[in-house]
């Protein structure tokens, strides 16, 4: 159930704000985007439709901790065919980067986030992967890659988990 | 100088938030003021006869009201300013309401100073103001009426029944426009045909009526009441000796697709364009004819018993002068194909609702052109609301005729599973809510949610939709034997001519732009030039006959008389100033300036008539030579200094 009391008037102004959250006002609730989006057809607790109402709304709260909200696939179909040219995915993300600076990041996120910091990857290269590479006649790879935690150190993100 | 400052409350619209009490004192401090009054509503009777025995009373010579927008109510006051036996023109009006008390309500000590400031502005220029007086000019009783759908043909009946004489360009080889096409008009069901079919008929039958079909409109120039107009009659190869009896078009070996019909059936290349055309003739349409391209066949001239075929007809010249014109050129349907996702064009279960209204013209009457199939879904705002495809607006009519096309179907055929799936319903005129209950009641089911993907079935042919149910939150993908899309209005080709020709302003839509939203809505900024029907924009056949009937009368005003008022707000220039350079004649919209060799020295010369103050060419002029009556720069310096604060002087 919606509380209005709950409504936060400032919470959709902040969102459009942020870079890709500009277009938020113009949604008229026609849900094409969300009749494009392929999460939407095998999980229907997302909708992109149902993300942005409740933004204008100001349901603060209800969006940001949603674990719905990152569910988002950005394959950017909806982008594709927003009627009123809103960059759905890119303002889905919008919301999601906001969720972040406000400390509602998943954990499987902050997880995925401290392998990269350690590797470089997602994925640990073990001798096992480098043995079967040999195998195939390719090349060896480096186990770790030092560079992408200078990337992540450089967009802050580390800074805004911390606060 | 005597001048009087009349203060209006605008019934709490500016008094709740502007001090009413100083402002007045401010305005009693401010030099040559000799009276200042307020009033709950300056423009009510009581407020008029205030300033005008004021006027008699005390010999006031200049008037500043403060209130509205002088859009609003300037003229009110200006026939109260004139009929007090003074100059129009020494009058000003301070807007404290739409530039302060409105935008600046949470401001009030604010608000208050600056209406203070727009009143001494107002003053200063008041100040300095000439007696101008407006000229008459003498004007006649011709109109000329570009287009002729439904909007044309009533503006032109309406003019022709008053006594006007009237002249009706089409581009088109016959009149009634998009509305001949369709089958029944919305919320009543009359049969189009059979309603407009009479009027068309009273257009050749009114002697004061000249018609022009296959013609365009090439130039117009000259001004309100002296405009000379070209018009180009293109050839249509056959002479008026036609009596439309048929024998040509039997022989005729060409067969494409009929445009009328939406290609649903074909025609020959010698043709009459529908069955109660008017006027009633053949043409032959020269991008398809053999002979006409070729030079070879001619079997239609062989065997006309009339000699009616005439392939050596060219295009002619037709001159005309008219007083006013009144522009009615309507619109396009969206181009479908421009909305790829939905398949209009490569797939043949996808048509548009226009190819709609004809099949169901022609089941009617017994001559089905394609099955229409068991399962029918409307696709709402195809083309409208849509800033993928650049077109921001509604189109205002596609709700209505969907609910009509549906309806008529289900009504048919009870068995038809019809549904329209729409982005918002606006059933916002009269009879309309009751008609899209009606449309419920006979089983069409309407569903919230705009259609994402069609996709074609390449074995089968049979189409699916995939749309979300936004009131059951739930994903629709259903198959349908027939696709209509519910395309939209686009201004279109006549128009987009007829506002390069007559040099007329667009909204942001295309559309023509009216001169004011409310109080001039088919007056243009061209004087002497109406708008009316879907040129201005989208709307349906109601709002547009009511809307034509409109022009004609604002044209019968101007003409009426005989004699009209022009407005002595017109550029002038000095010519111990002016150096010739022509700057002027490059800026100005109205080809209102040229230059001239006068006491050997080449100096602009100000067409008055053709002068509409704009003041590009006073803004534009180098030397300052080039100024406008009413805004003259000594009048723009003491506005600015005394918006600045600055001392009188």
């Amino acid at each position: 159930m919606i509380d209005l009391k709950l409504s936060d008037p400032h919470f959709k102004w902040e969102i459009m704000k942020k870079e890709g959250g500009e277009g938020l006002l113009k949604c008229f609730g026609c849900s094409d985007c969300a009749a494009s989006c392929p999460v939407r057809y095998f999980d229907e607790r997302y909708n992109p439709r149902k993300i942005i109402r409740l933004t204008l709304l100001g349901m603060k709260e209800m969006v940001l901790s949603s674990p719905f909200l990152w569910f988002c696939a950005h394959c950017h179909a909806c982008t594709e065919r927003c009627p009123q040219g809103i960059k759905v995915a890119e303002l889905i993300n919008a919301i999601k980067n906001y969720a972040v600076e406000k400390g509602y990041c998943p954990e499987g996120y902050k997880m995925q986030l401290e392998l990269l910091m350690k590797m470089g990857r997602l994925y640990e290269v073990e001798d096992f992967d480098l043995k079967k590479r040999q195998r195939l006649g390719l090349p060896p790879i480096d186990k770790t890659i030092p560079d992408v935690a200078k990337i992540i150190e450089s967009t802050h993100i580390l800074k805004v988990l911390k606060k | 100088m005597k001048i009087g400052v009349y203060v209006c409350h605008c019934g709490g619209n500016i008094s709740e938030v502007v001090d009413i009490k100083k402002l007045t004192a401010s305005a009693e401090q401010q030099s040559e003021v000799a009276v200042v009054r307020d009033n709950a509503h300056m423009c009510s009777d009581v407020g008029r006869n205030l300033v005008l025995e004021d006027i008699k009373k005390h010999k006031l010579d200049r008037i500043v009201v403060a209130a509205c927008s002088p859009q609003f109510h300037g003229k009110t006051f200006m026939d109260i300013v004139e009929k007090a036996g003074l100059s129009p023109y020494v009058f000003e009006m301070a807007n404290i309401r739409e530039q302060c008390s409105w935008p600046h309500f949470n401001e009030p000590d604010l608000a208050t100073k600056k209406a203070k400031d727009l009143v001494s502005v107002a003053l200063a220029k008041a100040r300095l103001d000439e007696s101008l007086s407006r000229k008459t000019m003498p004007i006649g009783k011709r109109v000329l009426v570009v287009g002729a759908g439904i909007a044309g043909i009533q503006a032109a009946l309406d003019l022709g029944d008053a006594g006007f004489e009237v002249y009706l360009v089409e581009k088109e080889a016959t009149i009634g426009g998009k509305m001949a096409q369709l089958s029944r008009t919305f919320p009543t069901e009359d049969c189009a045909a059979c309603i407009l079919s009479p009027k068309m008929a009273d257009v050749p039958a009114n002697p004061n009526i000249t018609l022009f079909t296959n013609s365009e409109i090439e130039k117009v120039s000259g001004f309100l009441g002296n405009f000379e107009v070209i018009i180009n009659k293109k050839p249509t190869y056959v002479n008026d000796q036609c009596v439309a009896c048929g024998v040509c078009e039997e022989k005729c070996p060409v067969k494409i697709p009929n445009e009328f019909e939406q290609g649903l059936t074909n025609r020959r290349a010698i043709y009459v364009p529908f069955e109660f055309a008017v006027p009633y003739r053949y043409l032959i349409d020269e991008s398809n004819c053999i002979y006409l391209k070729k030079g070879k066949c001619g079997n239609c001239k062989k065997v006309c018993p009339h000699d009616a075929v005439d392939f050596d007809q060219k295009a002619e010249k037709v001159e005309l002068k008219v007083d006013t014109i009144i522009v009615a050129t309507g619109y396009d349907i969206f181009d479908a194909k421009e909305k790829k996702v939905y398949g209009f064009g490569t797939n043949k279960n996808v048509i548009t609702s226009l190819a709609m209204e004809r099949m169901i013209v022609h089941e009617a009457e017994g001559r089905a052109t394609r099955e229409i199939g068991k399962r029918v879904a409307f696709i709402q705002c195809v083309g409208s609301r849509d800033e993928q495809i650049g077109n921001e607006y509604c189109s205002r009519i596609c709700c209505m005729y969907a609910t009509k096309l549906s309806q008529l179907l289900k009504r048919a055929d009870p068995k038809k599973d019809v549904y329209v799936f729409y982005t918002d319903l606006r059933a916002f005129g009269k009879g309309f809510e009751e008609y899209y209950k009606r449309a419920q009641k006979t089983g069409v089911k309407f569903i919230r949610g705009r259609v994402a993907e069609v996709n074609e079935d390449s074995k089968t042919g049979r189409v699916t939709i995939k749309a979300e149910d936004t009131l059951a939150r739930q994903i629709i993908e259903s198959e349908f034997d027939l696709v209509v899309l519910s395309v939209g209005m686009t201004p279109g080709a006549g128009t987009r001519q007829a506002a390069e020709v007559l040099r007329m302003t667009k909204s942001p839509g295309g559309f023509l732009q009216e001169a004011h939203p409310k109080f001039k809505p088919v007056d243009t900024l061209n004087d002497g030039v109406f708008i009316c029907g879907c040129a201005q924009g989208p709307k349906d056949i109601p709002d547009t006959v009511a809307q034509a009937s409109a022009a004609a009368s604002r044209a019968i005003r101007l003409m009426n008389k005989g004699v009209y008022a022009v407005e002595p707000i017109t550029a002038v220039v000095d010519e111990d100033l002016c150096s010739g350079c022509g700057t002027c004649v490059s800026v100005c919209p109205y080809e209102a300036v040229k230059t001239e060799i006068k006491d050997d020295k080449r100096v602009a010369k100000v067409n008055e008539m053709l002068c509409q103050g704009c003041g590009s060419c006073s803004a534009a002029c180098p030397s300052g030579a080039s100024q406008q009556h009413w805004f003259m720069n000594k009048q723009l310096k003491a506005m600015v200094g005394a918006a600045l604060g600055e001392e009188e002087k």
